[in-house]
């Protein structure tokens, strides 16, 4: 297990510089933003003088050089609209992030897991009818929607919680509801269709034939083998669900990174972008890494080399 | 019946109510099994001897169903218990091995696990005992170092070896009857021969009879008492298998036979039986194995034959075989 | 395995269907009907296209006129609604029901061609990879994966941040995000049909085998290229909203479904009707591509049914 971790831990490095080549890339063709840093009636001079002090005059391998070796040290360069050192803004805003994050998942996890189980074992009931129609409706609806419609109903019309911001637990609630269901709806999905095929196999026919009482062919024998593949494609989800966040908080104005980086988009404060892209892209590998480990626990025939 | 009959299938019929119409996978099937004793029941696929077993496990799934007849185990109408009662039986009275040992054991837990888990189970053993029970049922079973084995995950064994602990875990609560379904089909031919003489010597050691189903009547003659030999549903000969070796009566069972190798029969071409079993959806009027019988007769086509003794224990549905007693 | 009743009968609709065949598509057609939330979904979907293409005889007003004596009126049910306004009008006097009729066009239009050109580069890139093989594959295969790394709301941000936003960047971010199923569904067919036999006899004896594979790809690729592109229609459409929602999107004055939600989330205390309704029409537009998606692929690509 150690060494599978290490290994692991290693692939990390060559896709992070990929994602850091890119990201400079698209930095480098956006061009200069020299004229919005700048106040409009800013002189020929004071142009050519930033421009230099930036070193956006040199060539491309000396720009990226210089990049490269800032990543090294961690600078992504100052963001213009706080003049100050990109990453610590970026990673100030974080924990917030992951609040709702970790909310979302565990409201996910406690609506899909039963329901996935019970629409699977009690086919064309209404309880199946109710989590199929379900996930085909959220699909659907577009998430910042939901959030809009939630804040509507239960902010503005009974004011049981407040329309915006993060602060109380209360403020958690409708934000962790909208992302955190709508990743409920395709992970139900997706356990019904795994427990399905699970529930066909031959070894749930032999736990039956052992007497065991279905409650633990269903828990026991058929769930485990079920997540298996609900895991390994949950993690491939993971840049899905964190796109997610990016919206939600807009929607509810939630102070995370989603939000900080769509400001960020708009106003073209690319150091902050630039960071923030790598700090995303950076949790996304750690989640998928995080779903390789649960995989390997999960599965007795995977080999940890 | 006297009192050493374990089990008494009495007219059973198991439909599927599909979209497409109710299917008779099972319909009409009677036989028993002694204490003791080693019966066959052997068919082609589609013949209906699976879902005979799963009836009588009470696992024929949705949208299956028994639809009539009974079945009596030790004098009481399984069909008709508890969800929970057949629980008890199952596993503990009645114990099932299934044809893929490759798949019918669960990747994620130990061998161990699943052994001890119908012991704990039905014999509301404690952890430690059940080990106990389980390590001594694998070093019945002859698996070689039965405690690193115990603790070990099924994809780690062989085919031969899950067999052999699907057996280890069917007999681990000394079953009054094992029901084997095609135990051996799936594994090499040295093999078969080790898993036969392993369930034959287990069951005559506890007195457990045992209900094999098989397509290969080699397996047949060298273990049972009794064959029902069944063709699309129905049973069409019952026999000991003396008398079904020596003097076979419907024509199905002759071209079983004809296609089965024989080591002192060299000369011979193998048969095989033209075409296949009918699907259950599609079963022609009169005699069931009319399309496929080379001496089929023109009431063959129109009118039923019934399953009829012929001689003392042995029964055969066909007309060929009715017609002197019909005329009396 | 006796009488096994799924081998037999568990064919499902596709295998049995009516007696003769007419002709494929009456025999569509009646399978459609056979399906409620196919039939639904058709119903829909056609609706929305042809709103979208008669908006300027459909709409009752024009949707860009703004007229500040009709600011924020409710919707013509409720207390201070106008029969003229029957969903109301937003925060410059603008007919939302108009608003919702011309949003329709550029939900269609950015949705479509942006999966069309998903289709044209994917099925570039997987016939590139698929007959090449080798290390091109390889290569063309990584960055697949590194594709399905980026979450595609990240990846359109930071291009329409470099680019600015406009309806052609859109849809090419769009395009881009969505290519990734059809290279993989494509180049997976190349593999397959070069594997066989007449294709291996044809390269033998000197034939162009890229004709050989171009005529036999086709028709099995087509029934998942239907499928595939419906649905990614469905989600295209829901990230143009997201986008157009967050200001990235589609721009003013172009009249889009994501576009009026934004304004209207400011006005959600006083005015819910602003960022509801166009909310609603996405999803009912949504709803039922999926649900002609999924039928779509019962019919065409029984394969691919997983459990429903």
């Amino acid at each position: 297990m150690g060494k599978f971790l290490v290994r692991r831990l290693l692939q990390i490095i060559p896709v992070l510089f990929i994602i850091s080549f890119i990201v400079f890339c698209l930095v480098f063709v956006a061009g200069d933003p020299v004229a919005l840093m700048l106040p409009e009636d800013a002189s020929q001079e004071d142009i050519e003088q930033l421009r230099e002090s930036l070193g956006l005059n040199e060539p491309f391998h000396i720009q990226y050089l210089t990049y490269m070796a800032g990543l090294f040290t961690l600078d992504f360069g100052e963001s213009f609209r706080y003049n100050e050192s990109a990453l610590p803004i970026v990673l100030e805003r974080l924990p917030a992030t992951i609040e709702l994050a970790i909310a979302a998942m565990v409201i996910a996890i406690v609506i899909a897991i039963p329901l996935g189980i019970w629409s699977a074992t009690k086919q064309n009931s209404p309880v199946d009818l109710l989590a199929t129609g379900g996930s085909v409706l959220w699909k659907a609806m577009p998430n910042f929607w939901l959030g809009i419609m939630l804040i509507l109903l239960f902010s503005v019309t009974f004011g049981w919680f407040p329309v915006s911001g993060r602060g109380t637990f209360m403020h958690l609630i409708l934000p962790a509801i909208t992302l955190g269901t709508g990743i409920a709806a395709e992970m139900t999905r997706l356990i019904r269709s795994s427990m399905l095929e699970i529930l066909n196999q031959d070894y749930i026919r032999t736990a039956r034939s052992k007497g065991i009482r279905d409650f633990f062919v269903i828990n026991k024998h058929a769930f485990r083998n079920a997540l298996i593949p609900v895991v390994t494609i949950t993690a491939l989800q993971t840049s899905t669900v964190v796109g997610g966040t990016l919206i939600t908080e807009t929607v509810f104005s939630w102070p995370g990174l989603g939000q900080l980086l769509i400001q960020a988009v708009n106003t073209r404060d690319m150091a902050i972008v630039q960071a923030s892209v790598f700090v995303i892209a950076f949790i996304v590998i750690l989640m998928n890494l995080l779903a390789d480990i649960i995989y390997k626990v999960l599965d007795p025939r995977i080999k940890y080399n | 019946m006297t009192t050493d009959t374990i089990l008494e299938v009495k007219d059973l019929k198991t439909y599927f109510y599909t979209e497409n119409g109710v299917i008779p996978s099972v319909d009409g099937v009677t036989f028993d099994i002694k204490k003791g004793e080693t019966i066959a029941i052997v068919g082609e696929s589609g013949s209906g001897k699976s879902v005979t077993s799963l009836s009588i496990m009470g696992l024929v799934g949705s949208p299956g169903k028994v639809a009539g007849g009974e079945i009596l185990f030790e004098g009481k109408d399984i069909t008709k218990i508890s969800k929970r009662e057949m629980r008890k039986l199952r596993g503990n009275e009645i114990a099932m091995i299934f044809q893929e040992p490759l798949t019918s054991l669960n990747p994620l837990f130990t061998v161990g696990n699943q052994i001890s888990e119908s012991i704990r189970l039905h014999q509301k053993a404690s952890k430690e005992e059940a080990k106990k029970i389980a390590i001594e049922m694998l070093k019945k079973v002859g698996i070689p170092r039965a405690e690193k084995i115990y603790s070990s995950h099924p994809h780690l064994l062989s085919g031969g070896m899950r067999q052999r602990v699907m057996i280890a875990m069917a007999l681990s609560c000394n079953p009054k009857l094992l029901i084997a379904d095609e135990p051996t089909t799936a594994l090499d031919v040295t093999i078969q021969a080790q898993i036969l003489e392993l369930m034959r010597n287990l069951s005559r050691e506890n007195d457990t009879s045992i209900m094999l189903i098989t397509h290969d009547l080699g397996v047949v003659a060298e273990m049972v008492d009794k064959v029902i030999v069944m063709y699309a549903g129905q049973v069409v000969e019952h026999t000991d298998v003396y008398t079904l070796f020596k003097d076979p009566k419907h024509p199905y069972t002759k071209g079983l036979l004809d296609s089965t190798p024989k080591i002192h029969e060299l000369k011979e071409e193998l048969q095989s039986i033209e075409g296949t079993v009918p699907p259950p959806g599609s079963i022609p009027v009169g005699c069931r194995f009319n399309t496929r019988c080379p001496y089929a007769t023109e009431k063959c086509f129109s009118e039923t034959p019934e399953l009829t003794e012929v001689s003392p224990n042995h029964q055969v549905r066909c007309w060929l075989h009715e017609e002197g007693e019909v005329a009396i | 395995m006796a009488a096994n009743p799924q081998t037999t009968t568990g064919t499902g609709p596709v295998a049995t269907p009516i007696s003769k065949s007419p002709s494929a598509f009456k025999r569509w057609f009646r399978l459609l009907l056979k399906s409620k939330t196919g039939t639904v979904g058709l119903i829909i979907v056609l609706t929305v296209i042809l709103i979208s293409i008669f908006a300027k005889q459909l709409a009752p007003h024009d949707p860009n006129q703004i007229n500040p004596a009709m600011m924020l009126k409710p919707p013509v049910w409720m207390d201070g609604g106008s029969a003229d306004y029957i969903l109301g009008t937003d925060n410059l006097g603008r007919d939302i029901l108009s608003r919702i009729i011309f949003g329709s066009q550029i939900s269609l239009a950015v949705g479509i061609s942006a999966v069309v050109l998903a289709g044209v580069i994917g099925v570039f890139v997987g016939l590139v990879a698929g007959y090449y093989g080798g290390i091109i594959d390889n290569i063309l295969m990584r960055l697949v994966d590194s594709f399905l790394a980026i979450p595609t709301i990240l990846f359109a941000l930071v291009i329409l941040s470099i680019f600015g936003p406009s309806v052609p960047t859109l849809i090419v971010v769009l395009g881009i995000t969505n290519w990734v199923q059809y290279a993989r569904l494509v180049r997976g067919e190349v593999l397959s049909i070069k594997e066989r036999e007449f294709v291996k006899a044809a390269k033998s004896i000197g034939v162009r085998d890229n004709q050989i594979i171009l005529r036999h790809l086709l028709p099995n690729v087509i029934s998942p290229f239907i499928v595939i592109s419906t649905l990614s229609v469905a989600t295209t459409i829901i990230l143009e909203a997201s986008l157009s929602f967050l200001g990235l999107g589609i721009q003013p004055p172009t009249i889009s479904w994501g576009g009026i939600l934004s304004d209207g989330r400011d006005y959600i205390a006083t005015s819910w009707w602003l960022a509801t309704f166009p909310g609603l029409a996405i999803t009912i537009t949504v709803l039922g591509i999926i649900f002609l998606g999924d039928w779509l692929r019962d019919v065409l690509d029984p394969r691919a049914n997983n459990g429903r």
